[in-house]
């Protein structure tokens, strides 16, 4: 591999890896909304809200926890790779 | 350091190998577990073209095998995050070696026990009213938001600590090159990179040991928050976590012990690995009976007629040669093998572990089914026999996982290599000067 | 609000069986193989509980007719994941039929075993394909139906009394096996309403409930004087 395919198959992987992050928050946004979805019918139907709320608030931040760390250890990593190059 | 750095890859190498090897006998395992993942396929696509009515359920059992299997492979998958997770918690050393399997024991077995709810299901083409009319409030959906986030929680801390030695098959080449590095995340093995990793697997660390604890909570709850005889009991939280610490603690020692043979690991996988996990076995025996005992004496001295219906059904009554053998498999061969030292071999652990196995199997075929078989009202009581397609999807499920693991160790290392090493380079001094802490100081030194 | 209830003199039942045979036909429930039968796959929304005492030749035998008891405070509506029974402010306890997936956690958690499961695509034989109810809905494979208290009758009551714009009268709004049975054993109506013959009847000393002590609230109410 020369240095200008390296180059570009860096940059591939670069985006790839960039697409996985996002879709972990795309993931973890998309059960937030399910919950909150959840608990806007229990609402509307009257039917124990309660429990519903109870079990969001501790469900919805550990998923943005997880997906947060993700995030951290990507941001992470690269950040001290472009001081190197510098 | 150059030198020295290529020693320490061919110490390992007998990690690397299976990744780079490929035998005959991995080809045919592989193609015997297709075969039987395809049959069970196949009984699934027939369970759903007809209807559930090819399963042995009826009423009043109308949960059987997939409820089982469920509570069960979910307990297995206790095994692994939790397990190591402690033991990374309390720096345990002899966790190095260890880790990584219990880990990957978590991710596959909690995707396989994760889906048995579905089949489970007599609409699954329905599945997803969950999502557009679903109730928070039934304990199913606590279930499916625990378990979706012990499954993610427990993926990325199987991940995470897998990304130096993905960094390290990435700069050995050859195959899947691009695989690897796109996995790697970009990792040198920095300072600043090990910090940031290191960071990361503490709070993970932390955090995953009370997701796990609910997710088999959550599970028993399913049970308990009902008012059936024999369910709704306050002790089954602690009960079923237990359990499944236990059952799990089990199934990561018959893991170890056959990828030590197969894969000559005799090197990293010592005896004294398989002493320290068996004693942790010993210890959730005993806690095992303890909770078994109090569950079931209470029901006894209380002896409401409807929960004494159950107990002599498991006792006395058709369940008795099961409930009698989860005793014997749980608590008696166990308790001898594991606390004479005699005994205490990698055969003697092997044969425990898979009583254990089977014993927790039983147990949660004794939870499940009893009380469903004897209703509360004057109606006969209920018997169960599985037929074909459930003994199929069992076995297929059990295909499943085997699979899984296998493929797995054929992509990456199953022992954490930069692990191992940092135990060799690091650990030896860190754990001196640790030891010496405990000490105490000078005379009159006082912190 | 009414709150519609059933009692059941288990004097007066002579366990004929007969509100079986109504309650099948009038909300078309599938009447499955011997097999399945066998199986213990019977699908009945009004089953009968058949109690033996005492040894042969002197065998004393209760028969008890047992619908969903539509509890005021029901358990098996907690546990649904997707909402497909529910209770209505009438205290019927429904089911959605299109909704259930078929994860028969209501079944486990009902007391009373009162629910039914369609193991297979349910099956009616040639005779009884021409006298379906229209008024009920036919369910499909791997569904729970139970006892609705023939909610659709309540439906016809409902539009004639308000064609007459009048209140719906005791007695107007009986399910199918009240009306069949033939030793007058079955009685309907409005708990609520103070003059209906249900409400007098569950005042009487011979009533009780079934598993009282659970705190389900189940609104068919017995009447013996042998318990
Ligand atoms: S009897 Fe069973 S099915 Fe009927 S309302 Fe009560 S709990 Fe639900
Ligand atoms: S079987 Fe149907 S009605 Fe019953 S709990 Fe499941 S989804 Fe709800």
């Amino acid at each position: 591999m020369n240095g200008e395919e390296k180059k570009f198959h860096d940059k591939i992987i670069y985006m790839a890896q960039l697409a996985s992050i996002s879709f972990i928050w795309i993931f973890v946004a998309g059960i937030a909304v399910w919950i909150l979805n959840l608990i806007s019918i229990s609402v509307d139907l009257n039917d124990a809200p309660g429990a519903s709320i109870g079990i969001s608030i501790i469900a919805i931040p550990v998923f943005f926890t997880l997906a947060g760390i993700l995030t951290y250890v990507f941001v992470g990593f690269h950040k001290k790779n472009n001081n190197i190059k510098e | 350091m150059e030198e020295k750095k290529k020693t320490t890859v061919d110490i390992d190498e007998a990690l690397y190998r299976p990744i780079y090897e490929t035998g005959k006998g991995f080809y045919i395992t592989v193609g015997v577990l297709l075969m039987i993942i395809l049959f069970a396929a196949f009984m699934y696509i027939r369970q759903v073209y007809y209807g559930l009515g090819v399963t042995g359920m009826n009423q009043p059992v109308t949960w059987g095998f997939y409820i089982v299997n469920f509570v069960f492979f979910i307990g297995i998958s206790h095994a692994g995050t939790l397990i190591s997770a402690i033991l990374r918690l309390s720096k345990a050393e002899w966790r190095r070696p260890i880790t990584r399997m219990a880990e990957v024991i978590t991710a596959i077995v909690l995707a396989i026990g994760g889906l048995h709810p579905i089949i489970d299901l007599g609409r699954p083409d329905r599945v997803l009213n969950i999502f557009t009319a679903g109730r928070l409030q039934s304990p199913l959906l606590w279930d499916v938001t625990s378990i979706t986030a012990y499954f993610t929680a427990s993926t990325v801390y199987l991940y995470l600590p897998m990304i130096p030695d993905i960094a390290k098959l990435r700069d050995r080449g050859g195959k899947l090159r691009w695989f690897y590095d796109f996995l790697s995340w970009g990792w040198q093995g920095t300072e600043h990179q090990k910090k940031v990793l290191n960071r990361a697997i503490n709070i993970l660390m932390v955090m995953v040991i009370p997701i796990a604890v609910s997710v088999h909570t959550v599970i028993s709850y399913i049970f308990s928050m009902t008012l059936q005889p024999g369910w709704h009991s306050t002790i089954f939280g602690p009960y079923f976590v237990v359990g499944a610490i236990f059952s799990g603690i089990a199934a990561l020692l018959i893991v170890m012990i056959a990828f030590r043979k197969f894969f000559h690991l005799e090197n990293y996988l010592k005896l004294i690995h398989f002493r320290y996990l068996s004693t942790l076995l010993l210890i959730m025996s005993l806690l095992w009976f303890y909770f078994t005992f109090s569950e079931y004496l209470t029901g006894i001295f209380g002896a409401e007629p409807h929960e004494m219906d159950v107990i002599l059904y498991k006792m006395t009554g058709p369940y008795a040669i099961f409930f009698w053998g989860m005793v014997i498999c749980n608590f008696i061969i166990p308790v001898i093998v594991l606390s004479f030292k005699k005994f205490k071999t990698i055969k003697g652990i092997l044969f425990a572990s898979i009583t254990v196995v089977i014993g927790m199997w039983l147990e949660r075929l004794n939870i499940v089914i009893p009380s469903l078989a004897n209703p509360r009202l004057e109606l006969s009581t209920g018997m169960y026999f599985p037929s074909l397609t459930e003994w199929s999807l069992f076995i297929g499920a059990l295909a499943v996982f085997v699979l899984g693991y296998v493929l797995f160790s054929k992509f990456f290392p199953i022992i954490s290599i930069w692990e191992i090493e940092e135990g060799r380079e690091e650990s030896i001094k860190e754990v001196e000067e640790r030891v010496k802490s405990y000490l105490p100081g000078p005379a009159g030194t006082t912190e | 609000m009414p709150k519609w209830a059933m009692v059941i003199d288990l004097d007066k039942c002579t366990g004929c069986g007969d509100c079986m045979a109504a309650c099948k036909v009038e909300n078309n429930v599938a009447i499955v193989s011997p097999e399945q039968a066998e199986e213990n796959r019977v699908m009945f929304w009004m089953d009968m509980m058949t109690i033996y005492e005492g040894e042969y030749p002197n065998i004393k035998v209760t028969r008890i007719p047992k619908p969903c008891y539509h509890c005021d405070n029901p358990p098996c509506i907690k546990v649904c994941p997707v909402h497909a029974t529910y209770i209505n402010p009438e205290g019927l306890v429904g089911q959605i039929y299109h909704r259930c997936i078929g994860c028969r956690y209501c079944m486990a958690a009902c007391p009373y075993t009162a629910k039914v499961f369609n193991w297979y695509e349910p099956e009616w034989a040639d005779e009884f394909k021409t006298c379906m109810n229209p008024d009920v809905s036919l369910r499909m494979k791997g569904v729970v139906e139970k006892c609705s208290f023939c909610a659709h009758r309540l439906q016809h009551v409902k539009e004639d009394a308000d064609a007459e714009d009048r209140p719906i009268n005791d007695g107007e709004y009986m399910p199918a096996c009240a009306e069949s049975c033939p030793a007058d054993a079955i009685f309907f109506g409005d708990l609520e309403n103070k003059e209906s013959k249900v409400y007098k009847l569950s005042r009487s000393p011979r009533a009780f409930k079934e598993l009282e002590d659970l705190g389900t609230e189940p609104k068919v109410i017995y009447l013996s004087k042998r318990e």
